[in-house]
């Protein structure tokens, strides 16, 4: 027992702490409205490190993380490009249409690359199992200073969030905050991407806010909740993957998946119940 | 050559039979703004049929070489119709999170569940592949006659009651429509989408149908606003593509699916390009027209 738990203590040290920068993120993403733009990141993100493998790089060098970086931020700058110009197609369109490239991109050159379809299978589930110490360690300075970053900013950032009442400053200050704010998102999506894999992240960054935005509307506590449920669901989810010997992202995206859409059914009943026992 | 040809006709025919229909289906779903409903919708329709690979392999089902293929249809079938009740269900105004949501994470769970089952099994990582970017290459011409007549049967459907269907996607933001029943031919119309796409990812797996969906469609909204016209200068740039893509697979050694979502990148990139050279050349016309007055 004392050795299964010493073995994996590295990936649930790591899951833990990418449930924590996530679910924050989450909260100001679903707040946005713009879900599947990190799926679309996380993709590229994942594309640019295939093409570092494809040029010769060694996997997690430094080459690669930058190609990686280079990719994201000219996919984020295309979003903001696209959205200031008339509207033509859907802005969600553009988002699905950069997603279906870059998976269709990647499968070609898996092609390429020696144990390549292993690699999209890499994409899908992550890593986790294999974390060493180092990126641990690496990960979690990384996340500090976006950390430190984002609590220096927090009511700045919630503020160009939660845009509801107009813009909060003059529209220079604002761009220099959401420049702020999508620069370290990519950070952290490029960080987290080729240690959990795309759906990790995503499910990361919407499950635990969508569960905790059902029952709250106030911006402390979603982050509170949501970082309880993402972190409880990452430690669990772990653990259910062990002893089913299962891959332990997507069973840590199942558990958080399938709790969202439970409680979801159980507010929708529960206030049914309410509006029958109001009428009787 | 003529033997490459003959083998390469049933893949570009299936091609051009998903494309037609799915241009259709494409404008109505950009017009409703529901992009992933269809990437979620297939992957629970993919999962499907891989949890009955499972229930075949733990002998539930008795194995027969004839009908393990109608037993895959089949869950695939019902997972969809699970999956779209529960959308219905979940489309609530009360809940506070947005439907994308509540998609995005049934599109999740669906994905990596699905790699949980395939995983289990020899040979995982084809099978995730196959999931993916299909097997176009390898259809069979009963294949290509089953997805025609599929393809005709609801083709004719939606041609005889366009108008119906065209009434409820423009009216699906507000609240108010001139017919009646919206809401039975807003069922009809998932019912039919559904139908299609469990067809469609059996034989081209789901990215080839989301590519196929999204993008031929996006590329005739620069141009036109009449139905007719853009489901043909979207047919034309899907076949364009599939040509040229099949051809390249061919040549270059590559797998057909994805150079075919590329290639359908390229006409996109292309239209955008023949859109800005429109807008400058009028804009030119604008400006010596104004200097002659």
């Amino acid at each position: 027992m004392l050795d299964n738990l010493l073995f994996l203590s590295a990936p649930i040290t790591v899951s833990v702490l990418l449930a924590g920068i996530l679910s924050y993120f989450g909260n100001h993403i679903l707040s946005r409205g713009i879900i599947f733009i990190d799926i679309a990141v996380a993709q590229i993100a994942a594309l640019g490190t295939m093409i570092g493998l494809l040029l010769g790089f060694a996997e997690e060098s430094l080459n690669v993380q930058l190609i990686s970086y280079i990719f994201t931020v000219i996919i984020i700058a295309l979003f903001a490009l696209t959205k200031s110009r008339k509207q033509v197609i859907p802005q969600e369109a553009i988002i699905g249409i950069i997603y279906c490239v870059g998976l269709g991109l990647a499968m070609l050159l898996a092609e390429k690359i020696p144990g390549g379809s292993n690699f999209i299978t890499k994409t899908i589930t992550g890593n986790l199992l294999w974390v060493t110490w180092d990126k641990v360690l690496y990960c979690f300075i990384m996340f500090l200073i976006i950390g430190i970053i984002h609590l220096i900013f927090r009511k700045q950032f919630i503020m160009i969030t939660d845009t509801r009442n107009g813009l909060p400053y003059t529209l220079w200050r604002t761009r220099t905050y959401e420049l702020l704010f999508y620069i370290t998102f990519s950070v952290a999506i490029v960080k987290a991407v080729p240690v959990g894999g795309v759906f990790l992240v995503f499910t990361l960054l919407i499950a635990p806010t969508a569960a905790a935005t059902l029952f709250t509307q106030n911006w402390k506590k979603r982050f509170i909740w949501s970082w309880i449920i993402g972190v409880l669901g990452s430690v669990l989810g772990m653990y259910i993957s062990y002893t089913l010997d299962i891959s332990n992202a997507p069973s840590i995206v199942t558990l958080l998946g399938v709790t969202v859409f439970f409680l979801a059914f159980g507010k929708l009943a529960a206030q049914k119940f309410k509006t029958i026992s109001i009428k009787k | 050559m003529t033997a490459s040809l003959n083998f390469m006709m049933a893949p570009f025919l299936a091609c051009l039979i998903l494309i037609f229909i799915m241009v259709y289906f494409g404008i109505h779903v950009i017009e409703r703004e529901i992009i992933f409903i269809d990437i979620a919708l297939a992957q629970i329709a993919a999962l499907g049929s891989a949890a009955s690979l499972v229930l075949v392999n733990l002998n539930v089902v008795t194995r027969h070489n004839g009908h393990e293929h109608d037993s895959r249809t089949f869950m695939a079938y019902l997972f969809c119709l699970l999956a779209a009740g529960i959308f219905t269900l979940l489309k609530n105004k009360k809940l506070k999170i947005p439907l994308e949501a509540i998609i995005g994470i049934a599109y999740a769970v669906a994905t990596t569940s699905a790699v949980i089952i395939l995983d289990k099994g020899a040979g995982g990582d084809v099978h995730i592949h196959d999931m993916l970017a299909g097997t176009l290459l390898w259809v069979s011409w009963n294949q290509v006659l089953r997805l025609f007549v599929i393809v005709l049967v609801i083709g004719l459907f939606h041609y005889f009651f366009r108008e119906k269907f065209k009434a409820v996607t423009l009216a699906y933001h507000s609240d108010e429509t001139n017919i009646a029943r919206p809401g039975l031919w807003d069922f009809l119309f998932y019912f039919t989408f559904g139908i299609i796409i469990v067809e469609a990812v059996a034989v081209g797996g789901i990215l080839t149908v989301f590519a196929f969906l999204i993008i031929p469609a996006s590329i005739s909204a620069f141009f036109s606003k009449r139905w007719i016209i853009r489901i043909l200068i979207g047919l034309l740039a899907g076949g364009i593509a599939t040509i040229s893509g099949l051809y390249l697979s061919w040549v270059m050694d590559v797998p057909c699916s994805p150079t075919i979502i590329l290639f359908l990148a390229v006409c996109l990139l292309i239209a955008v390009i023949i859109k800005g050279i429109i807008k400058c050349i009028r804009f030119l016309h604008q400006m010596t027209r104004q200097e002659k007055y």
